[in-house]
């Protein structure tokens, strides 16, 4: 193989690289960069609304963690997560008392998720859900 | 083709490229006996780029506020795509330029390039080092880390050792008596800012200094291996009968590039997590140290110098005599010979220094 | 000459010291009155704080204020009752002690067996948890010394067995939780959900009940399973991605080879 040939082999299989290496390149930055689809991932959960009694909660799985549904003695619905904030164990509704109880070190919450008392750090995160029919739906 | 050689022709008589490609490109002669290590300032130039393009892209998702910095830099390595790839190669990129600056420093050192005249070279050039390492330092604090920021504790606490004016300077640094919010503003600000536009005209000015001079000769392979510089009067060293820049050196950087990128990506790929500790993942909490905070690998050497001498200021002074000495090396050493195995007191120093900082470095490691 | 002064950078920015002892803040729990006091006394009134320094207690940041009550800013009125402070509980007053925050553990304590025979010669936390040098739980606190003071090993050794292996896919799964944690992976949701389920299933220990503790273990064993499942696709995650870096370290190669090769053909 001659010394031109050769040379223009070589340029050729760079040129190759050069696009794979380039194409390798803007793939990721470009992904990167693309704003997020707000696609539901998890999807919603629904059940009746006659499930939650007044005074009453009713726990449920919410996109992998558990979650909460509350309806006050005055009628009103409150939807929570139930992960404790302090370090991820799932708090108690206190039918008794009317609020949440985490048994691992007593992290007190009010029936919307604000911390009485104890370690956590953050009130329970709410989560958005509609009422249609006597059908709650979160998320 | 012959579109291509109109473009080139309405260029060309705009621009004079073909006066252009012969003067810098296949007209520009480099030494016969050029060696690998002359690609060293290519592969930092191609770093820097890298790192920029990273630190860009991180910029867009990066949350400046100290409590929400820590989060939003979890969140580009596990929720944006490919948001670890940068975050990494930007880790790895800034280790690996303090690495590479030092691998160029030593050998241009090594060779006698940094002699008569091209001591402006030198002493751009060391510029260049200091400023690498106050962006480095500056980087550092941005993750909001408990390495970050306890870290960035000890590192602004030396300059209190300065007597009369240390303690304003170290709460000047900081923006407050401790770290905190207004530290983490005024190293963003110098971090992707000041230091990126001075290092840019020091660059500049370091590849305008190299290119009105000349390429250096390495004195290896020569039967006369003396500086060849008459001084007195501005010459500009040729290499008559030399290899060409475009295409044969050129080649010979992007090889040293790929290679360098080959060793860059396995590390990334393989070895990311040899610049973390456990406390690289937990978020800076002001009112728990962790034990064994340690420097980078690049601070090692200092920090055990400083845990030497038993006054900090003296600590201090030692280095910063030792880094002066290093950076007036050229006024000090006005020999005409460049081979190294000629300079038995300077190849003695120079392995002796290079041992003591690599023996320091170890003993702060296990410190 | 400027260029000396500029050395100075150098001195200021590349000279970091970390040392430890010059910069480190004293943690806010060591400035209690408590620990001022008793942390300098000899024998029997300094022993609590040598031994709490070492326990899960001190690491979380909770001193002697939060069991004992009392004034931990005043040392005047560091033990005085009406600041909150109870001393330290008799026997039969134990349980409710550590209860006030290890609430599920009381509960399900107070009508096992061994909360039966509180007072009557049977267990406090304190028996098998010790008091100041509590550390995190796991199953060798199941031991002959701590089991065969009032009854045989053998029927601590029946539990035991039946929480070895549930125990054992809990440790597994928190080293590999830490394993992620230290390579940068967002490891919060999974740290937190097993603790939840450590602690759901460790508190079963408390009812002392064999059959109880292999029922629950099936959701238990479930549970992890879920957790075990995220981490393996983290792994596989991993995996992908090393096997991407193998060819961009393959194609750099390459690519630096194709550059010497050209290079030689113009030498």
């Amino acid at each position: 193989m001659n010394i031109s040939s050769r040379r223009k082999f070589l340029v050729a299989c760079l040129g190759g690289i050069a696009a794979a290496g380039t194409g390798a390149t803007l793939y990721p930055v470009y992904k990167y960069l693309a704003p997020k689809q707000a696609d539901e991932n998890g999807g919603k959960v629904s059940f009746r609304e006659s499930d939650v009694p007044p005074g009453g909660a009713k726990f449920f799985d919410f996109r992998g963690e558990t979650a909460v549904m509350v309806r006050e003695k005055s009628g009103a619905l409150i939807a929570l997560s139930a992960v404790c904030t302090h370090l991820g164990c799932i708090v108690q509704w206190q039918t008794d008392k009317q609020d949440f109880l985490c048994p691992c070190h007593a992290g007190r919450y009010t029936p919307d998720g604000t911390v009485i008392s104890g370690p956590p750090p953050r009130p329970l995160a709410k989560l958005p859900f509609t009422v249609t029919d006597g059908t709650i739906s979160i998320g | 083709m012959t579109s291509m050689k109109r473009l080139y022709d309405w260029f060309e008589v705009r621009l004079g490229i073909k006066e252009l490609v012969e003067k810098n490109l296949t007209g520009y002669l480099l030494p016969r006996n050029i060696n690998c290590w002359y690609s060293m300032g290519s592969i930092i130039l191609f770093i820097i780029a890298l790192q920029v393009v990273t630190g860009i892209l991180l910029l867009v998702y990066y949350i400046p506020e100290a409590d929400k910095a820590f989060g939003s830099v979890t969140a580009i390595m596990n929720t944006m795509p490919f948001g670890w790839l940068i975050r990494m190669c930007h880790v790895i990129g800034s280790n690996m330029m303090i690495l590479f600056v030092m691998l160029h420093m030593l050998s241009t050192l090594f060779m006698g390039s940094n002699k008569s005249p091209r001591e402006l070279n030198w002493l751009s050039g060391f510029i260049l080092f200091t400023l690498v390492q106050a962006i480095c330092l500056t980087g550092y604090l941005l993750p909001w880390s408990q390495l970050s920021f306890w870290a960035t504790t000890v590192a602004t606490n030396s300059v209190g050792a300065i007597p009369y004016i240390g303690q304003f300077l170290v709460e000047f640094l900081r923006g407050g008596k401790l770290v905190g919010a207004p530290t983490l503003g005024r190293f963003y600000t110098l971090h992707i800012t000041v230091i990126p536009l001075t290092m840019a005209a020091v660059v500049g000015m370091h590849l305008f200094f190299l290119e009105r001079i000349g390429v250096s000769t390495p004195p290896f392979g020569l039967d006369n291996t003396k500086n060849r510089w008459p001084g007195g009067v501005f010459r500009y060293d040729d290499h008559p009968g030399g290899i060409p820049f475009f295409p044969n050196y050129i080649l010979q950087d992007m090889t040293s590039i790929a290679l360098y990128f080959a060793i860059f990506a396995a590390v990334v790929f393989f070895y990311p997590n040899i610049f973390f500790t456990k406390d690289s993942f937990v978020q800076a909490n002001p009112f728990q140290t962790p034990a064994h905070i340690k420097p980078e690998w690049y601070f090692l050497a200092n920090y055990q110098t400083l845990k030497l001498f038993p006054n900090e200021f003296i600590g201090l002074s030692i280095q910063g005599a030792a880094m002066t000495f290093l950076a007036l090396l050229p006024f000090v050493d006005r020999g005409n010979e460049k081979l190294p195995l000629k300079r038995p007191l300077f190849l003695t120093c120079f392995i002796g220094g290079l041992i003591l900082y690599i023996a320091l470095s170890i003993w702060g490691h296990y410190s | 000459m400027t260029r000396d002064r500029l050395a100075i950078i150098p001195i200021l920015l590349a000279t970091a010291i970390f040392n430890l002892c010059a910069a480190a803040d004293i943690p806010v729990q060591e400035q209690i009155v408590c620990i001022r006091c008793h942390g300098a006394q000899p024998g029997r009134l300094g022993e609590p704080v040598m031994l709490w320094r070492g326990s899960i207690h001190a690491a979380n940041g909770v001193a002697c204020n939060d069991c004992h009550g009392g004034d931990p800013k005043d040392l005047v009125n560091a033990m005085n009752p009406d600041r909150g402070f109870l001393g330290a509980p008799k026997e039969t007053a134990i349980p409710g002690f550590c209860g006030r925050c290890h609430v599920g553990v009381l509960k399900d304590y107070l009508r096992s067996a061994h909360g039966m025979a509180l007072g009557k010669g049977g267990p406090t936390c304190v028996t098998c948890h010790s008091n100041h040098l509590v550390v995190k739980a796991t199953l060798e606190i199941i031991n002959e010394k701590n089991c065969s003071r009032c009854h045989s090993f053998e029927r601590a050794r029946t539990i035991k067995d039946a929480m070895r292996q549930t125990e054992g896919l809990i440790v597994s799964i928190g080293k590999e939780i830490e394993g992620f944690k230290s390579e940068g992976v967002d490891t919060e949701k999974l740290e937190k959900g097993l603790f939840s389920v450590r602690n759901r299933f460790h508190t079963l220990f408390h009812d002392v009940d064999v059959e109880k503790v292999k029922q629950e273990s099936t959701q238990i064993n479930a549970d992890l399973n879920k957790l075990s499942g995220v981490l393996c696709k983290i792994t596989e995650q991993h995996e992908k991605r090393k096997l991407a870096g193998i060819v961009v370290v393959g194609v750099a190669l390459l690519a630096a080879l194709i550059f010497y090769l050209l290079r030689k053909t113009y030498d």
